[in-house]
């Protein structure tokens, strides 16, 4: 199940083969120099789309990526290194170990299942940090697998040389485990774990409120992209026939991410380009910085200009172009940006709620200050709530600990006899309560098509998902821009496509965060007509959430009124009009106001 | 694709033909990273060489000689493209890396073009029996130093000894060849050490040394910086008063500016300056050119590749045939090189020179002797 229209997955498979054929065919071609050139640059590229599978979907900048390369290096070298040799260098490995001998394909597998394994591991341990913390963690974790090597010298020979490894990465093997890297991470990117993880890198809050365990996808990033550096690792090792561990240290590292952040993180588009950018550079002035003759001047050698030139383009591209030369899309992407929509195939509609929601003396404490203080709030199935109060009274809070944003200093947030209190927002997500943000938290580098689908995926299994989406995108009238990228739409049109989103989960439940807001009159009375339609058509029990009163009076049954933390009062909207306290908090005590001027006051 | 179109349009701009009476040397060298202290005066005493013999009229008078330079930047596969880029260019010999892994990486491409392949400085006697027929070294090997510094010892009258070692680089484990050489001439070890590099603290080992009763009479190691100047305070300081045995590692201006705990350590390096010695006057001649004394032994040693190939290609007849100058650099005798007689004949690939024992005494250098090993102590090369 890929989520990108299947055009461009074919197009890029289509354009890796041809390129990759081309590239070694015009290679044989100059004769065994490029042939060399051509397959360091290939193995370069299969770790760079190594690194960017975890990175680039992710957003977590790895240094630690090449010690899996090592990792996958020694661990096939070990079992192609001839008996004999190996009786003779590493007299101390077991022997079973010193009397395997197999060929590169078998041993480069087992190398790559053996270092999934050992990320599999890692990766669940260092999945639980976030931004810095994580890459600062993959740093330590090159320093210490690189500590590892050298230590364990009955099996790696320590920091000498390991050699006599046979060289059996010719120029097509190298390829072939080139196309295979690229593809693997150009279809993880639009598979549905990767299309959830991009979702996690461009917002994580509103990735678990859809549905998204953006650890879980993170380590099947981390283990397939390790996965990927130890067949990068195998065939370096294999080119080479003799390394030692500071060739998967700090030097290859930097060049490797050189070539990635140049060329872009996010994209295979941007890991070729970047290996290609700074290949054909540092290639070049290789060739000028031996010497040469122009016009009949010597120009002597002067070395150190290679790295120069790699520093340069470093800069240059930081300052043109932040997310790399090829930016935050694929080629295809760009050429062919066709939504591809899937069949609108009736959608089960889920059944309405027939339990209530309910949140007991709930109260949030952020260091001394209490933002919402016992407040217990009951939500009935299909019903329109409407939750106002002026500016800082605790909607929002209140809103994020019924979603499960915020854990509840005390109190419960019960669902029938099921007690929610302390779950992830993904768990909550899939028990029928979905949410939009008061900040608009789209994920704004996909489409709209993907936002309402990976919220789709993410809840009851994924069942249905592409006509779940669809019939989002649909009622909320925001199908035409399927194709385009959230993040470029208006202001009202982003707001609708995060409803749909939040739709698509198939909720019970719906909570609106000021949905209204920056809308204009029009804008707003459709909106109005489409919410209540949710109740009516889908019995969605909705808690919305706005400071346009109008709205909240013509759409709401009942409203809870906060401030100060507090309840202060709850009924239909009559009720509420007439309230005292209400009116105090809205217009301050010893006033008596007209009950019809409160449509004008936001 | 436009690289590759690019690219071999400037090799064919910039590939210098090959005359007929032109030996052209391919050096393939770690001019930038981590190698380039070693490699980068090597090719300065290399170059001085090269300037020489053609000014003289070139090899045998006829030969001229010519550098095809590539940086490698310290890197194996860069090693390996440059390595094929020299054979692709038709080159003679080809220089490699001063460092094993860059060597060996490129040797598969030398030795099935069949042309003869030089380490500028690599030590490791293990290189060129890994490396094959192909593949030489031009620094005394590991197991030469230790044969040359066990010897001495034994010379002396030392009869006991200890060694501390580190199995963390081929290099550091130079002592386990001086325990077999000190062995085999009827010495005894006392025991052993060992260390990591980069150890801050010794007093350990020192301790145990200097509980040893009798000490013994010589305590040898090849640590360098920053690990031997604290073994020896730790050693010192623990009251161990035997003479200790360094190698071409501490050959650095920090262990003549030790003081009292400095006096008197022996070690063995590639070269020293005596007065009318052919050191002397190329430390000479390589102030003219360049201005300044060399900073290292590693610019004569250079020196010395460049006129071991000269005496391979006058061997074979002023050939520059590759596999006629691997035969005859193979079967040199006695070749004159700044640093003294270079023998090939006979070993595996790893010349036998005269090593240099140098004394520090009141903090400057006093050589102790200058001998040529003999071949038959050279311990075989440790391959675990």
């Amino acid at each position: 199940m890929f989520t990108s229209p299947r055009i461009q997955l074919l197009a890029s498979a289509g354009a890796i083969l041809a390129l990759t054929l081309a590239a070694v065919l015009l290679a044989s071609w100059f004769g065994p120099a490029t042939e060399r050139v051509l397959t360091v640059f290939l193995i370069s590229l299969t770790a760079v789309v190594g690194i960017g599978l975890y990175s680039g979907n992710s957003g977590i900048l790895s240094f630690g990526h090449v010690a899996f390369m090592g990792i996958g290096a020694y661990a096939a070298s070990l079992l192609t290194l001839p008996s004999a040799l190996k009786v003779a260098t590493l007299p101390k490995l077991p022997e079973w170990l010193a009397m395997t001998e197999l060929s590169l394909i078998p041993a480069t597998l087992i190398a790559v299942v053996f270092t999934a394994v050992v990320a599999l591991f890692i990766g669940a341990a260092i999945g639980k940090l976030e931004g810095s913390a994580a890459t600062i963690a993959t740093l330590g974790l090159l320093i210490i697998v690189h500590g590892v090597i050298i230590g364990w010298r009955d099996v790696t020979r320590g920091a000498q040389s390991f050699f006599g490894v046979p060289r059996e990465t010719d120029l097509v093997t190298a390829a072939v485990a080139c196309v295979l890297a690229l593809l693997v991470a150009r279809y993880y990117r639009d598979s549905v774990s990767g299309l959830r993880l991009r979702a996690g890198r461009e917002n994580a809050i509103a990735a678990g409120a859809v549905g998204v365990r953006i650890q879980r996808e993170r380590l099947v990033a981390f283990v397939l992209s390790a996965a990927i550096m130890a067949l990068a690792g195998s065939m370096i090792a294999h080119f080479l026939g003799a390394f030692s561990p500071k060739k998967f240290y700090f030097n290859d590292t930097f060049l490797l991410l050189a070539m990635l952040i140049v060329g872009g993180m996010t994209t295979v588009t941007g890991a070729i380009t970047g290996a290609v950018v700074i290949t054909l550079v540092t290639e070049v002035l290789r060739r000028l910085e031996s010497g040469f003759t122009l016009g009949g001047f010597d120009v002597p050698p002067i070395f150190g200009t290679a790295q120069i030139g790699i520093g340069l383009i470093i800069l240059l591209a930081m300052f043109r172009k932040v997310d790399g030369l090829a930016g935050m899309k694929e080629w295809e992407e760009r050429l062919l940006p066709v939504a591809d929509l899937p069949d609108k195939a009736p959608v089960v509609p889920q059944a309405p709620a027939t339990d209530t929601l309910t949140g007991e003396a709930m109260t949030m404490a952020f260091g001394g200050l209490t933002a919402v203080d016992g407040v217990s709030i009951r939500i009935e199935p299909g019903e329109i709530m409407g939750l106002i109060g002026p500016n800082g009274s605790g909607k929002t809070t209140l809103l994020n600990m019924l979603s499960g944003v915020l854990t509840p200093t005390a109190g419960r947030v019960m669902r029938g006899d099921e007690d929610l209190t302390g779950l992830a927002t993904y768990q909550i997500a899939d028990r029928g309560i979905a949410r939009t943000f008061q900040n608009i938290r789209l994920f704004p580098n996909l489409t709209v098509m993907q936002n309402v689908l990976v919220a789709a995926l993410s809840t009851h299994g994924g069942r249905d998902a592409p006509a779940r989406a669809h019939a989002a995108m649909e009622r909320l009238g925001v199908t035409g821009h399927a194709a385009a990228d959230a993040g470029t739409l208006s202001y009202g049109d982003q707001r609708r496509v995060e409803i749909a989103r939040a739709l698509a989960c198939q909720p019970q439940f719906l909570f609106l965060d000021e949905p209204a807001a920056g809308m204009n009159r029009e804008e707003t009375d459709a909106l109005m007509v489409i919410l209540r339609r949710l109740s009516s058509e889908l019995g969605i029990a909705v808690l919305l959430v706005d400071h346009d009163l109008e709205l909240i009076n013509q759409l709401s049954d009942r409203i809870a009124v906060l401030n100060e933390g507090r309840m202060i009062a709850q009924g239909t909207p009559l009720e509420i009009r007439k309230d005292p306290a209400v009116i105090a908090a809205y217009l301050g005590t010893g006033r008596k106001t007209d009950t019809k001027q409160e449509g004008e006051m936001t | 694709m436009k690289k590759l179109i690019l690219t071999s349009a400037i090799v064919a701009a910039f590939a210098a033909p090959v005359a007929a009476e032109t030996l052209t040397i391919g050096t393939a060298t770690a001019q930038t990273g981590s190698l380039a202290y070693a490699d980068a005066p090597t090719m300065q005493g290399m170059k001085l060489a090269v300037d020489e013999i053609n000014e003289a009229g070139g090899i045998g008078g006829t030969i001229k000689i010519e550098l095809l330079e590539k940086d490698v930047r310290s890197d194996p596969a860069q090693t390996s493209i440059a390595a094929q880029e020299l054979v692709d260019a038709g080159v003679s010999v080809i220089v490699l890396p001063g460092d094993s892994d860059p060597s060996l990486a490129a040797i598969g491409v030398v030795s099935s073009a069949e042309i003869p392949a030089i380490s500028t400085v690599a030590s490791s006697p293990t290189l060129p029996e890994i490396g094959g027929d192909y593949m030489f070294s031009n620094f005394p090997g590991d197991n030469v130093q230790a044969a040359v510094s066990a010897k001495w010892a034994y010379d002396e009258g030392f009869r006991t000894a200890w060694i501390v070692y580190s199995l963390d680089t081929q290099y550091t484990t130079m002592p386990l060849y001086f325990r077999d050489v000190f062995e085999k001439l009827g010495g005894e070890m006392l025991g052993e050490s060992t260390n990591t590099i980069g150890q801050q603290d010794f007093s350990a080992i020192a301790t145990t040394i200097a509980a040893q009763d009798p000490q013994p009479d010589v305590v040898m190691t090849s640590a360098y910086e920053p690990d031997f100047p604290s073994l020896l305070r730790a050693l010192r300081a623990a009251g161990v008063t035997s003479q200790i045995i360094g190698s071409d590692g501490i050959d650095s201006p920090t262990t003549f500016s030790l003081g009292d705990v400095g006096e008197g350590v022996v070690f063995t390096t590639a070269g020293f300056a005596t007065e009318g010695s052919a050191l002397e006057s190329f430390d000479k001649a390589f102030e003219a050119k360049y201005g300044s004394a060399p900073e290292t032994i590693y610019s004569a040693v250079g020196y010395d590749l460049i006129k071991v190939i000269e005496a391979a290609v006058i061997a074979a007849d002023g050939s520059t045939d590759p596999k006629a100058i691997q035969q005859a650099m193979a079967n040199l005798e006695n070749v004159q090189g700044a640093t003294g007689l270079i023998t090939y004949k006979g070993t595996n690939g790893m010349p036998i020179r005269q090593v240099s024992l140098i004394r520090v005494k009141d903090g400057g250098r006093e050589l102790v002797g200058q001998p040529t090993p003999d071949a038959d102590l050279i311990p075989a090369p440790r391959m675990q």
